[in-house]
């Protein structure tokens, strides 16, 4: 049986770990190689880092966090930030990613989903899709894509481009709710289902977690893959351990770390 | 790179796509020296072949195209050999995931999975046999990120089984002294080290 996984996500400028809401107040929470081992060893299904860098010289630094952890860590690491062209892709597998994760860069050019996965398997192929709601967008009331950082409205419906980015290759769909994001009140849980439902590669919940019952309804009401956290793991709220613990005893099939892997 | 250990050594083939530094620390882990290469005559020179699961079938394929005969050869005659993903599915002839050839150690197809999600992504359980390479390992649960799987004529041939929604499938198999999973061991935590322990066990047995 397959287990609906927990997946600890980072956000990594120039070479640590920060953390703030919708990108304002960024503060220093640690070493993302050090907190990927601790998230590996408390039972996270899998790590993602976001490179939130603006320079050049930070994407270098970023490259060699890449390298850093992948020596040390042996569960799956996706990453993502600024992945425009399939060299960038390669850039990042190479140096140790098992997955990458494109956003802005699908929008500008969504034929860099399709050669990704041509050239490195659709399996190494994340679309990050970043929705808010909005009633006024050009297909009327309803979820929009944004790009740069969730800066940027584009004219996307987000459960149209998220059926796109899986035709076109994408293996997996990163699904934030910036709407939740940073906020702990739970998943969006409709937006959640509705992409779950038009696409047939695996979602991510994003956005919104605060306690055990989100991610127990993000994967059973949301009908997620995997849901993704952040922010409660690095203020030291809760463990992946804890969380876990909590969504087996609801009947959540999780992956315990303690039940021999 | 080349790794410090004491153990056997091992090469890693580089067909030249994706992440080959876990795989290769988690060999080290176990005490090998590991040697990455894009040579099949440097490869087959040593102790024993890992074939990664990184990168498409064609990229594999093409890194493969010419050396198939040379590697089965070596293969059949005893070189310790781990096919990992992607790798396992080289085993076989051909596959549906694009033109080329395999290994063709064994027969068999490589077909798309029956599912209402693909690839599978994720951490799935292992059913496991008394094959040495699970030696020790209790309840294993290990990572998937595929979308194909393997068909093999000869049920003899499969080692273990998962089941991915209403499909069971081979997630390893064994020919001799060679063996091929379709999980990542290197991305397996705990148990997938240990996994890796085992085959390196079984290289200097």
């Amino acid at each position: 049986m397959l287990r609906p996984r927990v997946i600890a996500c980072l956000d990594v400028q120039d070479g640590r770990v920060v953390k703030g809401t919708k990108f304002v107040e960024l503060r220093d929470v640690g070493d993302p190689v050090e907190l990927a081992r601790r998230y590996e060893a408390e039972g996270a299904d899998e790590i993602v880092f976001l490179d939130i860098s603006a320079s050049h010289e930070g994407r270098g630094t970023f490259l060699e966090t890449v390298r850093r952890t992948a020596e040390v860590l042996f569960i799956p690491l996706t990453v993502g930030g600024g992945v425009r062209t399939e060299d960038d892709m390669n850039a990042l597998l190479r140096a140790g990613a098992d997955k990458v994760s494109v956003n802005s860069g699908a929008v500008r050019d969504p034929d860099v989903l399709t050669r990704g996965a041509r050239l490195f398997g659709s399996q190494c192929v994340v679309a990050s899709i970043d929705a808010a709601w909005s009633d006024e967008g050009p297909e009327g009331p309803g979820w929009y894509h944004h790009t740069h950082g969730g800066r940027q409205r584009t004219d996307l419906e987000a459960v149209a481009w998220a059926r796109e980015c899986a035709r076109r290759g994408a293996g997996e769909i990163l699904l934030t709710s910036m709407d939740r994001d940073g906020v702990r009140t739970g998943y969006d849980l409709e937006l959640t289902a509705a992409v779950a439902d038009a696409v047939g590669v695996p979602v991510i919940a994003s956005g919104g977690a605060g306690r055990a019952e989100h991610l127990r309804d993000g994967l059973t009401r949301g009908r997620a893959d995997a849901v993704l956290l952040a922010g409660i793991l690095h203020d030291g709220l809760t463990t992946v351990t804890e969380l876990k613990k909590a969504l087996a005893e609801w009947d959540v099939p999780v992956r315990l770390p303690d039940a021999g892997s | 790179m080349n790794g410090e250990g004491s153990g056997p050594r091992v090469a890693l083939f580089d067909y030249g796509a994706g992440n080959l530094h876990s795989l290769a620390k988690g060999l080290e882990a176990g005490g090998a020296r590991v040697t990455v290469t894009t040579g099949w005559s440097e490869a087959l020179a040593h102790e024993a072949l890992v074939l990664p699961g990184v990168g498409s079938f064609g990229a594999a394929v093409r890194a493969l195209e010419g050396h198939e005969a040379e590697v089965r050869e070596a293969l059949l005659d005893g070189l310790p050999c781990l096919g990992i993903c992607l790798g396992m599915q080289l085993f076989f002839p051909d596959s549906e995931e694009g033109e080329g050839s395999g290994i063709g150690l064994m027969d068999g197809r490589v077909r798309r999975l029956q599912a209402r999600t693909v690839p599978q992504m994720g951490w799935n359980d292992v059913e496991t046999t008394e094959d040495p390479l699970f030696r020790g390992i209790a309840g294993l649960t290990a990572y998937y990120a595929n979308s194909f799987v393997c068909e093999p004529d000869d049920p003899e041939v499969v080692v273990a089984y998962s089941q991915y929604e209403d499909q069971r499938f081979a997630a390893a198999v064994r020919r001799g002294r060679s063996w091929g999973v379709q999980f990542h061991p290197e991305k397996s935590s705990r148990a997938g080290l240990a996994l890796l322990r085992n085959f390196l066990a079984e290289v200097s047995s």
